[in-house]
């Protein structure tokens, strides 16, 4: 409950404020967007080891679940977003297989999952159902002040998740099992059970993101929504704030999605040189993430 | 009564003129994106380095005539790296219009960086200058915040290379068709239309292959192979530049000789694919002829021989190719150039019907500008042509529309 007063609510609230002062919504929406999937990934590799790499694969078919919904359902754009967070689900449960494997195996498997989604979705022989990739036009749904407000919930309840595991006994026993699952196993740990469950939390929650990101970009194609750029920058803005935190991975998205929003519109011809040396100098120095700045001293950051 | 009129129009316009010149703008505020790295950095550069070359040489002139102000008004480019990333494409497009408040708004080059720009530019009332992003679902009826400045659209781009299988191709003894190409919304839409307009036709061809792969595939191997299989007259291969080059070098290393090879970028970015390819890979290759070849004559703008040379002043270190694409920014460019000519004002709809005006009246060195009632384009149809060798050199011979016509296709290649 302190954890969810204390950095929940502002953070919700700080995200709500801001589009009253500040214009660029889009961005603020992706900011949004990012922090929902840097929790994501925070909850599948902080809590249970593995690193997905192929993360977009559950943002992109929420994209499409959403689309597909209200094109051919012609579903409120409400009713889209929970499809879409059932179609992360359910293709976590097709993918949960790959958690027999672990390290690198996981990573580069979840990643192949993920293009072979993209590839499946922009077949064209599916035209008639997912456009193929020709893209699709949902203008007749678009709202992005609803979509902003949606993305908000979404937010939310990615955060309530991680409050839940970082607080829990369900999230202690995730940890053991992360640290070593025989030793889990051996103390009663359900170390499969327990494993799914967290996968498809992850994949719930970056099904949501990829809904509501249909629901604001409106217009988009197989690539857009499957750019592997999504996994790329949710997995290093978790791991710069630092994983199994609550904190970690808002300050990652926040410090480090900032800088780079501020080289972007400020000094973009050195953007790749600053953006690499600061990621450079991270590895480098805090390989555990910025909140080991503060564990190293003893602190304990929630 | 004649002096007290002359009398009244003296003081209006002496009221009047001072009020136009207050009201104009110190510089005409033109944003854009562009993606110096990633996987459309290719197709990006050459159309970024187009527009920017025209700005210099306006700003150097004392700037564009802007009809709404009745003056020439300096140019300043806001320009962001959007990287190849569509989400930061989306904040960027955003922070042009909300933060920056560009006056006019063009989008990055090709269709999946353009569509973060649609729904945006629409819902902040912005007409988006859309530059080479062919995408079918940009355009609608409803829609009047958006236009396609240079590729015709791909429903209809690859009509010339239908229509001479349909019309010459029996003749030549061209019965079995194959189709290659990737799985993405240009070439996927050009496979399409290539597709129908030879069913359509009910002309005696087959297409005997016809298979789609991801774009990214650097390896045709199998598919060359599976191709050969079939015993094609003709091969049509519909990807991107690095699709070509691979396809390409898989077709020299393997050692086949299709009897007839279409590919796009041959055509578009030559100098891109000798360089990866070489001159003799390219030798006989059917593709697009680029209007670098074509020399259009122009009613707005520079002729090709006076870009190509003004190109190579202002990047003589060859980084950027030459091609295409380099032509599609310059001409985006005049079109923005002629609509501040003869809007009267720098409201979008405004704007809007501008552009709309110029529809069958531009003429640059792109050919003629023409635009369908939702905005797509549909000015020039490239000619499909033929790269012949002669003493080392690339050059193209044109072969459809017969009209255009330079000379026979070697066929079946040598």
């Amino acid at each position: 409950m302190r954890h969810l007063l204390l950095i929940v609510l502002p953070l919700l609230v700080i995200f709500a404020l801001l589009p009253g002062v500040y214009q660029n919504h889009l961005l603020l929406f992706n900011f949004v967007i990012f922090l929902v999937l840097a929790q994501g990934v925070n909850i599948i590799y902080g809590f249970t080891g593995y690193l997905p790499f192929g993360y977009v694969g559950f943002f992109g078919a929420g994209a499409y679940g959403f689309a597909i919904t209200v094109m051919h359902y012609h579903a409120s754009a409400p009713m889209a977003v929970l499809v879409a967070g059932a179609v992360g689900v359910a293709l976590g449960l097709f993918l949960s297989p790959l958690l027999r494997l672990s390290g690198a195996y996981f990573a580069i498997a979840n990643m192949a999952a993920a293009l072979a989604v993209l590839h499946f979705v922009a077949n064209p022989a599916l035209e008639d159902i997912t456009r193929g990739p020709y893209g699709v036009s949902l203008t007749g749904t678009f709202n992005p002040t609803l979509a902003y407000a949606a993305a908000l919930i979404v937010l939310a309840l990615t955060m309530g998740i991680v409050v839940f595991l970082k607080n829990s006994s369900f999230g202690l026993a995730l940890q053991a099992v992360r640290e070593d699952p025989v030793s889990a196993s051996m103390a009663g740990v359900n170390v499969v059970r327990m494993r799914v469950i967290a996968w498809l939390a992850s994949a719930l929650v970056a099904g949501l993101a990829g809904g509501v990101y249909a629901w604001y970009v409106s217009v988009f194609f197989p690539d857009n929504v499957f750019s592997s750029d999504f996994s790329i920058f949710a997995i290093v803005f978790a791991l710069f704030g630092g994983v199994a935190t609550i904190t970690g991975p808002i300050i990652g998205v926040v410090a480090l999605y900032g800088v780079y929003n501020l080289i972007g519109f400020t000094t973009p011809q050195y953007f790749q040189l600053i953006y690499g040396l600061l990621i450079m100098v991270l590895v480098l120095f805090l390989p555990a993430g910025l909140v080991s700045l503060a564990t190293r001293r003893g602190w304990r950051v929630p | 009564m004649l002096g007290r009129t002359i009398a009244a129009f003296t003081l209006g316009m002496t009221v009047a003129l001072p009020a136009i010149a207050a009201d104009a703008p110190t510089e005409i505020k033109i944003g854009t994106l562009y993606a110096s790295s990633g996987r459309y950095a290719s197709i990006s550069m050459p159309v970024h380095s187009g527009l920017k070359l025209w700005i210099e040489q306006k700003n150097a002139e004392g700037g564009v005539y802007v009809k709404a102000f009745d003056k020439k008004i300096p140019i300043k480019l806001v320009a962001y790296d959007d990287q190849s990333n569509t989400a930061t494409a989306s904040s960027l497009y955003n922070q042009l219009i909300t933060q920056d408040k560009v006056d006019i708004l063009v989008a990055d080059s090709g269709s999946v960086l353009t569509a973060p720009a649609v729904a945006i530019a629409r819902d902040h009332k912005m007409f988006l200058f859309n530059q080479t992003g062919t995408g079918a679902s940009f355009f609608s009826k409803d829609n009047p915040y958006i236009a396609l400045m240079a590729d015709p659209v791909s429903t209809i781009w690859p009509k010339p290379i239908a229509d001479f299988l349909i019309h010459d191709g029996p003749a030549l003894g061209i019965k079995k068709v194959a189709i290659l190409y990737s799985t993405n919304e240009f070439t996927g839409t050009q496979a399409t239309a290539v597709r129908k307009f030879i069913k359509d036709s009910g002309a005696p061809l087959e297409i005997v292959y016809d298979q789609g792969i991801p774009t990214e595939t650097t390896n045709y191997t199998v598919m060359i192979n599976n191709i050969r299989k079939t015993q094609p007259d003709a091969v049509i291969h519909l990807g991107y530049a690095p699709n070509d080059i691979a396809l390409l070098r898989n077709i020299g290393e393997v050692g086949v000789k299709f009897k007839m090879l279409f590919s796009i970028y041959a055509g578009l970015e030559t100098e891109l694919l000798e360089k990866n390819v070489g001159a003799k890979g390219l030798e006989h290759v059917f593709t697009y002829v680029p209007p670098t070849d074509l020399d259009y004559p122009v009613n707005f703008g520079m002729t090709m021989a006076q870009y190509r040379a003004a190109w190579n002043k202002t990047y003589p270190d060859g980084k950027v190719e030459f091609g295409f694409n380099a032509v599609a920014g310059y001409t985006t460019a005049l079109v923005i150039e002629k609509s501040l000519s003869v809007a009267t004002s720098l409201d979008q709809l405004e704007l809007h019907r501008a552009v709309f005006s110029l529809s069958g009246e531009l003429k640059t060195l792109d050919g003629t500008f023409g635009l369908d009632e939702m905005g797509g384009q549909i000015g020039e149809l490239t000619p499909l042509g033929q790269i012949a060798l002669k003493d080392g050199h690339l050059k193209f011979v044109e072969i459809y529309p017969h009209d255009a016509n330079n000379s026979k296709p070697v066929y079946p290649r040598p």
